[in-house]
C-alpha cells in the first residue's frame, strides 16, 4: 500500500454520489467501493462517512432503504436519486473542469507567459 | 433549504427520534461488525480485528452528533434543552424566581381580571345557536335613545310583513320591569314565596334561539297565543341551582306565579341568563301567560295604543343586518302613520341583541373599559420593568457563566435564546398564578356589587377561553419586554474583560438602563396613584354633596303582597293598617310608603301636558319623573315642603288628583308664578287634572351628581302599585327595630314576602344609583396605584443598593481620607433623586395625556386637578426618597477598613 492521499475539502460528496451511481450501496459497501476504484490512495476517516451521507440524503440526492446484506444483517441501502443524477453531472463536469484549469495552470512553462 | 423545510424536518425529527436513533445506531454498527468480520477473513484475531475496527471508524459519538446536525434536528431540541436548563437555573436561585413570578402575577392577575370584565360587557355573545343572528327591532329617538316597544296588532304585523327577511319572528315582555315601578313576580312554591325576574315569550322564542333544556321541556311553538291558557313556567338553571339546590322533583310541581296556579315544566340550560346583559331572567313563562301580572288585562296582545312588547327577530340565512333593514324601511314608515308614535324618527331598526342589546341610553362601557384596561397595563407594564430590572442585576452576575458558555462554542443567537427561554418560562408561571390572582379578585368584585340592587344583577365573569388567550398574551408580552434587553446584554460580554474582571462588574451603561427602568416605574406609578387619587376625591365628593334628603336613621322595608296574589283592595288595606301599626311602636319617629327608592330603584318618568304651555314642532313635550308616596313621606326622609301642604290620609282614590311637585319642576313649567293650586295632566292619564298642592325641596333620586330633573310626587292611593317600600325613621339606630317591624308584618300577612330590610344609608352607599360606582372605581384604581406604588418602591430600592453596594470600596477609601457621613448620603442618593425627578417629570406627562379617559367618570374634581397632582406627586416623592435613604444610610454607617477588605 503505497502513500495515502489526503482527500480533498469538499470531495468526499462527489465521491459518494459516484460510488452510489454504480448501483445500491449501504455505507461500508461505499466506502469498500471508493477504496477498490481508488486503489486504495484515498484516505478515507470511515466516522466522516455517515454525515456526509446523512447530509446528502437530506438534501434528496440519495435515498436510503433498510434491506439485508450479504451476511444476513439488516442494512441500509443508498440509491442515487433523479436529483441526484443531475447534481452528479454538474458535480463532475464542474471538477472536471477545475482540474483542467489547474493542471493547465500548473504546466505553464516561464516561455508561455 | 428554507428555514420552514428545517423546522418541519426538526420537528418531525423529533417526533420519532426514538427510531431514529435506533437505525442510525444499527447502521453504524453494521459498519463496525462487518468491517471486523472483515478483518477476521483477512486472519486478524476476534479480539484484535474488533478493537481495529472501532479504532479507525473513529469516534462513535462524535460521528452521531454530526449526523444528528446534519439532519436539522437541532434547532427543536436545543430548545428543549434550553428549556430544560431554564427550568433548572430558575430553581437553582428562588428568590428572584419567586420574586418574578409573584411581580407578573399580580400584574397579569390585574389584567385578566379587568378584561374578564370588559369580556363580559362589551363582547360575549349568548350562549345560544347563532347569536350574531338574533335582532332587536326598535324606531331611534336620538342618538343614544330607541323605543323597542310595539303593541300586539304591531308586532303581528310587522312578522306578517318579514317572512323573507326574518326566519323567526318573537314577542317577550321582561316582567315587572315594563310595569309603574320595578318589581319582580313571585314564585311560591311549598308555602314559600321568592321574588322570580320573568321573561313572558312567545312560542316560537326557544326554537328560534336553538336552546335545549336542562332538564324537562322549555316554552312550546304552540304556547302562549291566548291570554291566561298555558300556566307553566321553567326556571333558570342559576335560580334552580340557588333556590331549590338542584332538586329535580320541583319538575311538575304545582307552584303559584304571584298567587295564580303554575307547573314548573323544566330548566333553561346552564349559562342561559336570558336575552338582556346584566340582569338575569329567572323564570320563562308564555307571553299569554302576562295577564297573571296585570290582573288579567289582555291589553299588551289587543290594543294598537298600549305598547309592552319587545320583538327579537332572527335574521333569515344570508341576510345581513343592513339588508335587513333596508326592508324595514318601508313597514316602520307605514308603521309610524297607522300607529303614530311622537318624538320618534319613522324608521324601523334591526339591531343586534349582544351587549349592550336593550340598554337604552348612552353606553359608557366602551370608555370606562378603556378607563381600566389603560390602569391595567400600566401596572402591567411596571411589573415587567420590575422584572426587567431583576433581571439586568441577574445578567450582572451570570456575565461570567455567559462568557464561559461563549467560549464554549456556544452561538450568540443560543445564549439570547436560552434566556428568552428562562423570561418565557418566567412568564408563563406569572400567567398561570396570575389568572389565578383574577379569578380571587373577581370574586371580591362580585361580592361587592352583589348587594347593590334588588334586581338580579349578573355578576358573574366566567373564565372563558378569550380570558385565557388575553392572559397569554399579557404573558409574552411580558416575556419580550423583559427579557430582550437583558438577553442582548449580556450575550454581547466580552470574555476576557469579564472573565479579568474578578467579582467587581460595574459598567456605567448596565447602570444607566436600570436607572431609566426604575424611572418609568416611578412615572408609571404616578400616573396610576393620580388616577386613584382622582376616583378617591371623587368618591368623597359625592358622599359629602348634598342630597336633599337625610339618609341617616332611616329603615327600608320592602314589601310586596302582589306576589302572593293580592288585589289592589287587600293591598291597599294591608299597608294602611301596617303603617298604623308601625307608628306607634316605641322608637319612631315617622313612618312613610313610598313607591321608587331615591338611589336604590329605576326611576319612572312620564310626558306631561300642561294648560298654556305649547309645544313647538320638533320640541321635545315636557317630561317630569314621578313617585307615588304616602303622607309624611317628606317629614321621614326630611325634605323641606317648601310651600302648600303635605298629602293628608284623605286624599284618596276617590278624592280630587294632588301633587307636589319639586323646584326644578316649577321653576321650569311655572316660572315666576305660584304653581300651588295650578294643575298639569299626565299623558299616560289624560283624561284627570292634577292639582299641585305644594311645592319641595330639590333631592337625589336617579344618582348623585346629574342635574335636578323635573319631579312631582303623587299619593300612593292614587298611584297603587303591590310592591312598595315603607320607611321608618327611628330616634336609635335603625336596624335594631327590624324585628318589631317584620313581627308586625307576619301578624298582619304571614305569607306576604319581604324582600329586603336595609338602611337608607346602605341605599346611598351601595345602590345602583348611589356611590356603587364611585365606590368599585375609587377601590379598584387605589388597588391598582397602591401595586404601582410598592413596585416602584422596590425598583428605586433595588437601584440604589446595588449602585451603593457596588461602590463600597469606593465609599471605604473616601471615609478613610476623611469625607463626612454627609458628603458620603449626598453621593450615594444624588442618583436615587435624580431617577425621581426624571420619573416626577414622566409620571406628570403620562397622567396629563390620560386625564382625558378619567374625567368623564369624575364628580366635582376635574381631570387636571392640581391639588391631587401636587399632593400624590408630594406622596410618591416622601415614599420613593426613603427608599433611596435607607441604603445610602447603610453605606454612611460603612467601616472603612471592612470596606477597603471587601475585595
Amino acid at each position: 500500500m503505497g502513500q495515502q492521499l489526503e482527500l480533498l475539502q469538499g470531495t468526499l460528496d462527489l465521491l459518494i454520489l459516484k460510488a452510489v451511481s454504480l448501483g445500491p450501496r449501504h455505507g461500508y459497501g461505499v466506502l469498500l467501493r471508493i477504496q477498490q476504484i481508488s486503489k486504495n490512495t484515498l484516505e478515507i476517516q470511515q466516522g466522516s462517512l455517515y454525515p456526509a451521507l446523512y447530509r446528502l440524503e437530506q438534501q434528496g440526492w440519495i435515498t436510503g432503504e433498510w434491506g439485508e446484506s450479504e451476511n444476513k444483517r439488516k442494512a441500509k441501502y443508498y440509491r442515487l436519486t433523479a436529483l441526484g443524477k443531475r447534481k452528479l453531472h454538474a458535480e463532475t463536469d464542474k471538477w472536471k473542469r477545475m482540474a483542467n484549469v489547474i493542471a493547465g495552470i500548473l504546466q505553464t512553462t516561464p516561455e508561455e507567459v | 433549504m428554507t428555514w420552514w423545510h428545517s423546522l418541519r424536518s426538526g420537528l418531525s425529527a423529533v417526533l420519532r427520534r426514538k427510531r431514529l436513533e435506533d437505525d442510525m445506531d444499527a447502521e453504524l454498527h453494521f459498519h463496525i461488525d462487518t468491517y471486523a468480520e472483515d478483518l477476521i477473513r483477512q486472519g486478524m484475531a476476534r479480539e484484535d480485528a474488533r478493537r481495529q475496527a472501532c479504532l479507525e471508524f473513529g469516534g462513535l459519538e462524535r460521528a452521531k452528533a454530526e449526523c444528528r446536525d446534519a439532519l436539522g434536528t437541532n434547532l427543536v431540541e436545543s430548545l428543549l434543552q434550553d428549556l430544560r436548563f431554564g427550568l433548572r437555573m430558575l430553581v437553582k436561585s428562588p428568590g428572584f424566581t419567586a420574586v418574578s413570578v409573584i411581580t407578573l402575577a399580580l400584574g397579569i392577575g390585574a389584567n385578566t381580571a379587568i378584561f374578564s370584565i370588559v369580556d363580559t360587557l362589551l363582547f360575549r355573545p349568548l350562549p345560544v345557536r347563532d347569536p350574531d343572528g338574533l335582532t332587536f327591532l326598535a324606531f331611534p329617538r336620538d342618538a343614544n335613545h330607541f323605543e323597542p316597544e310595539f303593541s300586539g296588532p304591531e308586532f303581528r304585523q310587522i312578522r306578517e310583513a318579514t317572512r323573507g327577511v326574518f326566519s323567526s319572528v318573537n314577542a317577550m315582555i321582561l316582567g315587572g320591569l315594563s310595569s309603574a315601578n320595578a318589581r319582580s313576580d313571585g314564585l311560591t312554591v311549598d308555602g314559600v314565596t321568592m321574588p322570580a325576574e320573568a321573561l313572558f315569550v312567545s312560542g316560537d322564542f326557544f326554537p328560534a334561539l336553538g336552546i335545549r333544556p336542562y332538564l324537562g321541556r322549555l316554552i312550546l311553538s304552540g304556547e302562549g297565543n291566548v291570554p291566561g291558557s298555558d300556566p307553566v313556567v321553567v326556571l333558570s338553571y342559576h335560580y334552580w341551582r340557588t333556590r331549590f339546590h338542584e332538586d329535580t322533583s320541583v319538575i311538575n310541581k304545582p307552584a303559584f306565579i304571584n298567587g295564580r296556579p303554575v307547573t314548573i315544566v323544566g330548566v333553561a340550560p346552564k349559562g342561559f341568563l336570558g336575552p338582556t346583559p346584566l340582569i338575569e331572567m329567572q323564570a320563562y313563562l308564555p307571553l299569554g301567560m302576562m295577564t297573571l301580572e296585570n290582573g288579567g288585562d289582555t291589553a299588551f296582545l289587543t290594543d294598537a295604543r298600549t305598547r309592552s312588547l319587545l320583538i327579537v327577530a332572527r335574521l333569515a340565512p344570508s341576510v345581513s343586518i343592513k339588508s335587513a333593514d333596508a326592508a324595514l324601511g318601508p313597514l316602520g314608515q307605514h308603521l309610524a302613520k297607522q300607529y303614530p308614535r311622537p318624538g320618534v324618527q319613522p324608521v324601523l331598526q334591526a339591531r343586534p341583541l349582544r351587549p349592550p342589546g336593550l340598554v337604552n341610553g348612552p353606553n359608557p362601557f366602551p370608555e370606562l373599559a378603556a378607563l381600566f384596561l389603560t390602569l391595567s397595563g400600566l401596572v402591567l407594564a411596571l411589573a415587567c420593568l420590575n422584572v426587567a430590572n431583576l433581571s439586568l442585576v441577574r445578567a450582572s452576575a451570570r456575565r461570567r457563566e455567559m462568557a464561559v458558555r461563549a467560549a464554549l462554542g456556544g452561538s450568540r443567537t443560543r445564549l439570547i435564546l436560552a434566556l428568552l427561554v428562562e423570561t418565557l418560562l418566567l412568564a408563563l408561571f406569572g400567567a398561570a398564578a396570575g389568572m389565578a390572582v383574577g379569578v380571587l379578585a373577581l370574586h371580591a368584585l362580585r361580592s361587592l356589587a352583589a348587594t347593590a340592587s334588588e334586581l338580579p344583577l349578573v355578576f358573574e365573569f366566567p373564565f372563558s377561553g378569550r380570558v385565557f388567550v388575553f392572559g397569554l398574551g399579557a404573558a409574552l408580552v411580558a416575556a419580550a419586554t423583559v427579557g430582550i434587553i437583558p438577553a442582548l446584554r449580556a450575550s454581547r460580554a466580552n470574555l476576557s474583560a469579564v472573565l479579568h474582571e474578578g467579582g467587581r462588574s460595574s459598567t456605567g451603561r448596565r447602570q444607566r438602563l436600570r436607572t431609566i427602568l426604575v424611572a418609568g416605574q416611578v412615572g408609571g406609578s404616578l400616573a396610576l396613584l393620580i388616577a386613584a387619587g382622582l376616583f378617591v376625591r371623587s368618591l368623597r365628593n359625592a358622599q359629602h354633596a348634598d342630597l336633599g334628603f337625610d339618609p341617616g336613621n332611616v329603615l327600608n322595608v320592602r314589601l310586596d303582597p302582589g306576589e302572593i296574589g293580592y288585589t289592589k283592595a287587600q293591598g291597599v288595606a294591608f299597608y294602611s293598617q301596617m303603617l298604623a301599626r308601625i307608628r306607634v311602636l316605641r322608637a319612631v319617629q315617622s313612618a312613610s310608603l313610598v313607591t321608587i327608592v331615591p338611589l336604590g330603584d329605576n326611576v319612572q318618568g312620564d310626558d306631561i301636558i300642561i294648560p298654556g304651555h305649547e309645544t313647538s314642532l320638533g320640541e321635545q313635550p315636557p317630561h317630569a319623573s314621578y313617585n307615588a308616596v304616602s303622607p309624611d313621606y317628606f317629614k321621614t326622609m326630611r325634605i323641606s315642603i317648601l310651600y302648600g301642604r303635605d298629602f293628608f290620609d284623605s286624599d284618596t282614590d276617590v278624592s280630587p288628583r294632588v301633587a307636589l311637585i319639586n323646584e326644578t319642576m316649577a321653576e321650569r313649567f311655572w316660572h315666576g308664578i305660584d304653581p300651588v293650586g295650578r294643575s298639569f295632566k299626565r299623558a299616560d292619564d289624560p283624561q284627570n287634572d292634577i292639582e299641585i298642592i305644594g311645592v319641595v325641596r330639590d333631592s337625589r333620586t336617579e344618582d348623585t351628581y346629574s342635574p335636578y330633573t323635573p319631579t312631582f310626587y303623587v299619593p300612593i292611593s292614587q298611584g297603587y302599585s303591590p310592591a312598595q317600600t315603607l320607611q321608618i325613621r327611628t330616634a336609635g339606630a335603625p336596624q335594631a327595630i327590624g324585628p318589631d317591624v317584620l313581627s308586625v308584618v307576619r301578624d298582619l300577612a304571614p305569607t306576604v314576602p319581604v324582600l329586603s330590610i336595609r338602611t337608607m344609608s346602605d341605599v346611598v352607599n351601595n345602590g345602583a344609583g348611589g356611590l356603587l360606582l364611585f365606590n368599585i372605581g375609587a377601590r379598584l384604581s387605589a388597588v391598582l396605584g397602591l401595586l404601582g406604588l410598592a413596585l416602584a418602591v422596590i425598583g428605586i430600592y433595588g437601584v440604589t443598593a446595588y449602585a451603593a453596594g457596588q461602590r463600597t470600596q469606593e465609599i471605604g477609601l473616601r471615609m478613610a481620607l476623611g469625607a463626612q457621613p454627609a458628603t458620603i448620603l449626598w453621593m450615594v442618593s444624588r442618583h436615587g433623586l435624580a431617577i425621581i425627578g426624571a420619573g416626577l417629570a414622566l409620571g406628570l406627562a403620562i397622567a396629563i395625556a390620560v386625564s382625558h379617559l378619567v374625567g368623564d367618570f369624575l364628580v366635582g374634581v376635574g381631570a387636571t386637578d392640581p391639588l391631587t397632582y401636587l399632593g400624590v406627586s408630594l406622596l410618591l416623592s416622601l415614599v420613593a426618597l426613603a427608599a433611596c435613604y435607607l441604603p445610602a444610610r447603610r453605606s454612611m454607617r460603612v467601616d472603612p477598613m471592612v470596606a477597603l477588605r471587601h475585595e
